[in-house]
């Protein structure tokens, strides 16, 4: 399939700061691809300038082979949109705003239809501000999907919902993929993204860091396993220098964490260890790296540039 | 053209489903149309002289209000925002909007129509003038509308810069306050406020010459609200963390300003204020010619006797009435007291045949009532003093009478500026409404009826 979204060497800044400095992505048509990042890593400018909201400084961005900055009424017409706060007016109801934005596009569904799929019939004539979270969330996925747009932009679509409001949009968004729609998704959510995305991209100080799957992302970037381990008494830290593989050791009172490319190994020298100080093991974890250790590792530093001073 | 006409649609709905918007919408009117004409019940026609003023109001509290808290307000929560993420462009928006607003202006200005004809009120001369100055006063203050909704980061801003300029077009632009009253600095800039013509031009079309007299009105309110617009659309703001003052193209507000400036230009070089001032004032002080016939001479006192005494009250707003046992305070009264000396030689009390000079002398308690100025309630009893020392009390009673009977012949004097008493009611109309019923209220104490009551 071809690349419905491809953003290269983007470059915004606000006054002398710089937002973004040359992000660089591209998204396959049909596939759900995650943008994450730190706060003010430059993720909202991105898609802000994805969607017109804003104007770059330099670099291209275009959206199934229409140059964004030149067609942007042509793009908007191929992009949904559902932005991290849902905004309406207090006293619209859900049949109305899929009338309303319906209107601004040549080729639409039904409210009707709408309302079904997404499982609003209930309170399609309910005022907006009656709505839960879930339900506005829902409807604001309805809105995104209401001229059937090849992609859909989710800002951090499960900000503030119940962890059963979460799970619904999380299985309408694998909808929207099963359809054939492409998704970009921003999240801070971690176990979201390695769930739903297909690839990911990680943003930090306005550079995109590392792009792939979630298991490439946690293959190449460590291909390590984690071990915690829990004793009965503190170990001196030192110690724990001679045990085969161990890096990134981090101690704190009983509790000792490291990283391993060899656990079998560590987890002998380990044991050995204990045994020959009179330690009693209390707990023993070895798993493989989590995305959010990815994640951190490749993003802890220095705080990044100012997203958004305006 | 679809989305623009659901927009459209919707922004009217939800107008009806506010309650707020209601009220100020129109409640608002009808209430201030209510206080109007309860102010000025006894005129002849009620309220006809006074629908410019109203409607003006009117389309100024939906336009400066109304139109720009219900836009800041949806782009605080982010609505439009939302909408720029659609293909729709900014214009269709901003026309949306605008469009929506005048009709919801126009059902309240119909509104207060109708409440004015119930009451009494009969129907505007020109009604399809009336609509024409209508539409084009709405279209300059929606202008303005916009421009307030882009100067604005939020609603209490709104609030603060829609009073800033619905304040001042209120007392000295001309809306509120006859422009002819006014002292003369605040007639100069009442040009350069686009109220007045909104006045000029409304009440052409009710009581006056129609679309003819609003040749200047009705080009100045177009301009004004065309550059209102542009400016509006140019510098619209979808986003509220975009905030006025960060952002580019300010100068677009400039057209706003310069709009405003060339029309008060225009109107003061072709000496369009003092040219509609002095007009009414010499309509006013025009002198009647002696007429040598007496006819009411032959009133008795069976005429009198039928007349209607129903007046307003003497501590009322309308023809207010000293008791005796009302002194004139210090801020009163030297002119007062600079009135009852100068009224044995004031021209006016002396020109014309009898009936007209007792009409000019009636002129000297109305036009102060009409202005509600503060020594309103005792020139009365001044001039009934004056009168009762040149007529004899029987013939006065007759004169006094057949002013009554024929409030609308002779002429009457709109400038007392000769008795050390400033100020016109820049209106004859109203000048003989009061002069009618300070004669009923003289005749009623000259004949007792006050002490049988």
């Amino acid at each position: 399939m071809g690349d419905s979204v491809v953003i290269r060497e983007l470059r915004k800044s606000y006054g002398p700061t710089p937002a973004v400095c040359g992000v660089s992505f591209s998204i396959t048509a049909g596939e759900i691809f995650g943008l994450l990042g730190p706060n003010g890593a430059g993720k909202t400018t991105t898609l802000e300038c994805l969607l017109g909201l804003r104007e770059p400084d330099d670099g291209n961005v275009s959206v199934g082979g229409l140059d964004a900055r030149l067609f942007p009424r042509e793009v908007k017409r191929k992009i949904g949109v559902a932005l991290q706060s849902t905004a309406l007016q207090d006293k619209i109801t859900p049949r109305e705003a899929l009338k309303l934005f319906g209107s601004f596009y040549p080729d639409r569904i039904a409210p009707a239809e709408l309302l079904e799929r997404f499982a609003l019939s209930a309170k399609a004539d309910a005022p907006f501000d009656s709505l839960s979270g879930g339900q506005k969330q829902r409807l604001a996925l309805a809105l995104a999907f209401v001229h059937r747009p090849g992609l859909i932009v989710l800002d951090e679509p499960t900000t503030g919902l119940d962890p059963q409001a979460r799970r619904e949009l999380h299985d309408e968004i694998l909808r929207l993929k099963r359809d054939g729609t492409t998704v970009l998704l921003t999240t801070h959510d971690l176990t979201e993204a390695e769930q739903l995305c297909d690839r990911i991209a990680i943003i930090d100080r306005g550079l995109i860091v590392a792009t792939g799957t979630p298991g490439e992302l946690i293959a190449q970037t460590c291909g390590q396993q984690s071990v915690t381990l829990i004793t009965d008494r503190p170990l001196d830290g030192a110690l724990w220098a001679g045990v085969a593989g161990a890096s990134d050791v981090r101690g704190e009172g009983t509790t000792v964490r490291f990283r391993t490319s060899n656990a079998t190994g560590s987890v002998a020298d380990v044991t050995a260890l204990l045994g020959a100080h009179g330690i009693e093991l209390v707990e023993l974890h070895v798993r493989k790296a989590s995305l959010e250790e990815v994640f951190l590792g490749l993003t802890a530093a220095a705080p990044g540039p100012s997203e958004d001073p305006r | 053209m679809n989305g623009l006409g659901e927009h459209l649609k919707l922004s009217l709905r939800l107008h009806f489903r506010n309650r707020l918007a209601l009220i100020y919408g129109y409640l608002f009117p009808l209430i201030f149309l209510v206080a109007f004409w309860v102010l000025y019940r006894h005129e002849k026609v009620p309220l006809l002289r006074h629908m410019g003023e109203l409607l003006t109001v009117s389309v100024l509290g939906g336009a400066c209000f109304g139109l720009p808290t219900s836009m800041v307000s949806e782009r605080e929560r982010g609505v439009w925002r939302r909408y720029r993420l659609t293909p729709l462009p900014t214009w269709a928006f901003v026309v949306s909007t605008a469009v929506a607003r005048y009709l919801i202006v126009l059902s309240a200005g119909l509104l207060q129509l109708g409440l004015a004809l119930a009451v009494g009120m009969t129907l505007p001369e020109h009604p399809l003038g009336l609509f024409v100055a209508f539409t084009l006063v709405a279209f300059a203050l929606i202008g303005l509308g916009l421009v307030i909704a882009t100067l604005a980061d939020n609603v209490p801003a709104v609030q603060a810069l829609g009073q800033c300029i619905f304040l001042p077009m209120l007392i000295i632009g001309g809306v509120a306050v006859q422009l002819a009253s006014l002292p003369e600095w605040a007639q100069q800039l009442s040009a350069f406020f686009p109220g007045r013509y909104a006045v000029e031009a409304i009440q052409a079309c009710v009581s006056g010459d129609g679309l003819a007299a609003t040749r200047f009105s009705l080009p100045a309110l177009a301009l004004i609200g065309l550059a209102g617009c542009i400016a509006g659309t140019k510098l619209f703001r979808w986003d509220s963390a975009q905030r006025f003052m960060a952002r580019s193209g300010k100068l677009w507000i400039l057209p706003v300003f310069a709009a405003w400036a060339a029309v008060g230009v225009l109107a003061e070089w072709q000496s369009r204020i003092s040219a509609r001032v002095a007009a009414e004032l010499a309509a006013a002080v025009a002198v009647a010619p002696v007429s040598k016939e007496t006819p009411w001479l032959a009133l008795t006192a069976k005429d009198v006797a039928a007349l209607s005494f129903r007046v307003p009250s003497d501590f009322g707003v309308v023809s207010p009435y000293a008791a005796p046992d009302d002194e004139a305070t210090d801020y009163t009264k030297d002119e007062v007291d600079a009135a009852r000396r100068e009224l044995p030689t004031w021209r006016p009390g002396l020109r014309g045949d009898d009936v007209q000079r007792v009409r000019n002398l009636l002129c000297v308690a109305a036009v102060p009532d009409a202005i509600q100025m503060p020594v309103e309630r005792y020139l009365p009893p001044v001039v009934l003093q004056h009168l009762e020392d040149i007529y004899p009390r029987d013939k006065l009673i007759k004169i006094l009478t057949w002013i009554v009977l024929h409030p609308d012949d002779g002429t009457v004097v709109d400038n007392i500026e000769a008795l050390g008493v400033r100020g016109s009611a820049g209106d004859p109309y109203v000048v003989r409404e009061r002069s009618y019923l300070y004669a009923l209220k003289f005749i009623i104490r000259l004949t007792g009826r006050d002490r049988r009551n």
